[in-house]
């Protein structure tokens, strides 16, 4: 197996298919690795950790056919660094040898024959609009938990709603939720869990144009241009969001976005922990004051201009999840309806009814 | 912390005198003057705490209740209530707090304090010690005996040697003289092990210890503790008074009548703790993230097993399903004597409230487990601690625990 391809479309493709290798590979050494493939014409990158696999292919002009996996973070970090337009790499043995320029390298490969079997793509998709898809990821995605504890939360919830698609997450301090009508990824009242991290790969190669998406038993593809993105379907029962959603808030909030986003940013950096910071926020009809409290630190405060409809309230929030509803609701002017300070409050964008951000305050003394 | 030699020392060792038996002879005036001992009633409980009208028979703490009973048969024996001895501990300790904010608590009947920056206000340390003495007795009816030093271990030497009802100051530039005479067992650290090997050495007062080079110490003793005899024996001791804000962590332990083997007894016992845990967490508006289990065999060995729980709880249910599960990783075979379960990494109840994801009171974690575990903790503190039980705990053949602890 030989072949030469232009050095940053290479660079490209191994960096994306690199990006679901293993960081840690426990039991299975060769998922450190990337499995390289030439075809006619082109090679196929695999990076797995077994949840998630991405395959990419790319145009090369090759010799012969052949497998072999080599050292995945090494051979991306040397394609990023090589000079030259073209770069050449050839398996002699069971090293595989790097050209470009004045540079050559020979790298041991891993064995080929470990590498796990990847799961077939189904052979229908649907087309969806990536845009769209890729918008809605970026609202939903970070409300994911990202601790392996709870499986059932590290997933974003892809349901058949109403003819269109409907992606929930939840960390269990927040929920974030959003509607793609007519977008009829799912049939009938089909649903499942997707895992974030997974996703948040989709969501990075996302471009302008349609995408294909392939739901199999226990997994789904999502092909974005030449990259195939394969993650598992995580089981078990996603909890019941509707019925954490309130009907009725008797404290509604309009304020400026990007005024509200600025003041927690100031009001945060007077805490022990900006990220985990609770920002009160005092409602009444005149406006909204922002205030920290940090022992041995200091305080700070600041107040915002807003309109406010409901009963004078203090009502305390993490500064990240705030900033994190802040960022995904989007717009210019962000509702926020409370109930009291002791229960979940809702962000939303008035013009744009699709997405909905759910916040458990923080109790405070 | 040490202080230069003529200045008045600042550090206050403050040790309550046969704190839960005074606690119970205030309680109810007909038991003053009379023997009361407190501690597990059951065969094989122990004494926690003996009045000095009981110690006249021989009894102090940690002897087998079934010993002292024999010692003095007219006795008052009393199974604690550690309830009335800790609100009467918060009495005292706020009356310690008055004179300043470095009060460091060592247990419910005892505490340190560096009075050396309240001089102005309420003058020297032997002076104030004077205050506390009559205030805490003014105050709660309890006697408190104070010692005062320049160092900790000083002061509580001085205490220990003024009880009961006492007040020993250590004068800077006599520490020696005080401290030389006393058997070397009065050090801190100098258990039965270490002090058969000092008297191998021909040790037998700190004046002996003061007199071996540091070396040698740590040839017969090893490294730390030989370092740290050296130390004391020429009164070194640069800890300082840190005053503590909160309990580190939250317990329950059981010793049983006799020793379980069987897997679902156990399980049931595990349970049970974890809910009395639970209910303390809640009571004192905390939160823990660590779950350790205690086990002690027939042949009193101990082995732990610890837990860190992905957020910080005290519901009883998620408390007991962890210690539940580590439970199963050890081996009752050689019959269980003791369970203890602990939360530990304690955190105010303050901090992110979560969603009520498991709405229909399914797993724990759902409010309406904590509104459940909350109602229970209401009937109980008005109806007692057994007067809701687990089913699993019900069904349970009866027989009580033999001792408890805190």
């Amino acid at each position: 197996m030989k072949f030469r391809a232009e050095r940053e479309a290479l660079a490209d493709a191994v960096g994306t298919a690199q990006r679901a290798v293993a960081s840690r590979t426990g039991a299975l050494p060769v998922l450190s690795g990337l499995r390289v493939t030439l075809g006619p014409g082109s090679v196929e990158l695999v990076g797995s950790d077994l949840e998630m696999t991405i395959r990419v292919t790319t145009p090369v002009q090759g010799e012969g056919e052949g497998s072999a996996v080599l050292p995945a973070r090494l051979f991306a970090d040397i394609l990023a660094r090589l000079d030259g337009d073209t770069v050449t790499v050839e398996l002699v043995g069971e090293d595989a040898r790097i050209e470009a320029g004045r540079f050559a390298t020979t790298l041991r490969t891993l064995s080929v024959g470990e590498f796990p079997r990847l799961p077939e793509v189904p052979e229908n998709g649907v087309r969806v609009d990536g845009a769209a898809l890729a918008e809605s990821l970026r609202q939903v995605v970070p409300a994911a938990s990202r601790d392996d504890a709870r499986p059932i939360l590290t997933g974003v919830l892809l349901a058949a709603h109403e003819g269109g698609l409907r992606l929930v997450a939840t960390d269990s301090y927040r929920l974030a939720m959003r509607d793609l009508p007519g977008v009829s990824m799912l049939a009938g009242d089909q649903r499942v869990l997707v895992g974030a991290k997974g996703l948040a790969e989709v969501q990075r190669l996302l471009r302008d144009g349609d995408i294909e998406v392939f739901l199999a038993e226990r997994d789904v593809t999502f092909r974005v241009g030449s990259a195939d993105i394969t993650t598992r379907l995580i089981e078990g029962e996603f909890p019941n969001y509707q019925q954490l959603i309130p009907s009725d808030y008797p404290n509604r909030l309009k304020v400026s976005r990007d005024l509200l986003g600025a003041a927690v940013n100031r009001v945060r950096l007077v805490s022990q922990s900006r990220d985990t910071a609770p920002i009160r926020i005092r409602m009444n009809p005149d406006g909204i004051e922002l205030s920290a409290v940090a022992q041995d630190i200091g305080e700070a405060h600041e107040s915002v201009e807003a309109t406010f409809d409901g009963g004078e309230l203090t009502v305390a929030f993490n500064a990240q999840f705030l900033l994190d509803g802040i960022e995904s609701v989007g717009g210019s002017v962000i509702e926020l309806e409370t109930q009291d300070p002791l229960r979940p409050a809702v962000m939303r964008n008035p013009e744009a009814p699709d997405f909905l951000y759910l916040l458990m305050p923080v109790r405070i003394a | 912390m040490t202080t230069a030699a003529g200045a008045p020392p600042s550090i206050l060792h403050c040790d309550l005198d046969a704190f839960f038996a005074s606690v119970e002879q205030l309680h109810d005036p007909a038991l003053a003057g009379r023997p009361v001992v407190v501690g597990g009633l059951g065969a094989r409980g122990v004494v926690a705490a003996a009045s000095y009208e009981a110690r006249r028979f021989g009894i102090h703490s940690a002897m087998p209740m079934a010993r002292a009973r024999r010692a003095c048969p007219d006795g008052v024996f009393l199974a604690p209530r550690f309830d009335a001895y800790r609100d009467a501990s918060r009495a005292v300790m706020t009356i310690l707090g008055s004179f300043t904010s470095l009060v460091e608590p060592i247990a419910l009947d005892e505490a340190f304090l560096d009075v050396g920056g309240s001089r102005r206000r309420w003058g020297t340390g032997p002076e104030i010690a004077v205050v506390i003495r009559d205030r805490v007795h003014a105050e709660t009816g309890l006697t408190v005996s104070v010692g005062v030093a320049t160092t900790k271990f000083l002061a509580k030497l001085a205490s220990d040697r003024s009880k009961p009802d006492g007040l020993l100051v250590i004068e800077p530039g006599t520490e020696t003289a005080f401290l030389h005479p006393l058997p070397v067992e009065a050090l801190w650290g100098v258990g039965p092990a270490t002090h058969r090997r000092l008297v191998a050495l021909g040790v037998r007062t700190v004046g002996d210890l003061a007199t071996l080079g540091e070396p040698t110490l740590i040839g017969a003793l090893g490294a730390a503790r030989g370092r740290h005899l050296h130390a004391l024996a020429h009164n070194r001791d640069d800890r300082a008074v840190v005053p503590e804000r909160a309990v580190k962590s939250v317990g329950h332990e059981e010793t049983f009548a006799v020793d379980h083997r069987d897997p679902a007894v156990l399980a049931r016992e595990v349970a049970h703790l974890a809910d009395r845990v639970a209910a303390r967490l809640r009571a004192a508006g905390q939160r823990g993230r660590t779950v350790q289990l205690k086990v002690r065999f027939a042949d009193f060995r101990t082995v732990t097993r610890s837990r860190t729980l992905a957020r910080p709880t005290d519901l009883g249910a998620e408390i007991g399903a962890t210690a539940r599960d580590l439970l199963a990783g050890v081996d009752p075979g050689p019959g269980v004597r003791l369970l203890g379960v602990s939360v530990h990494q304690l955190g105010a109840d303050d901090g992110p409230l979560t969603l009520d994801l498991d709405g229909a009171g399914a797993g724990p974690g759902g409010r309406r487990r904590a509104a459940l575990e909350e109602s229970i903790d209401a009937v109980r503190d008005r109806f007692g601690a057994d007067s809701v039980r687990t089913a699993r705990r019900a069904a349970a053949p009866p027989g009580p625990p033999a001792g408890t602890g805190a």
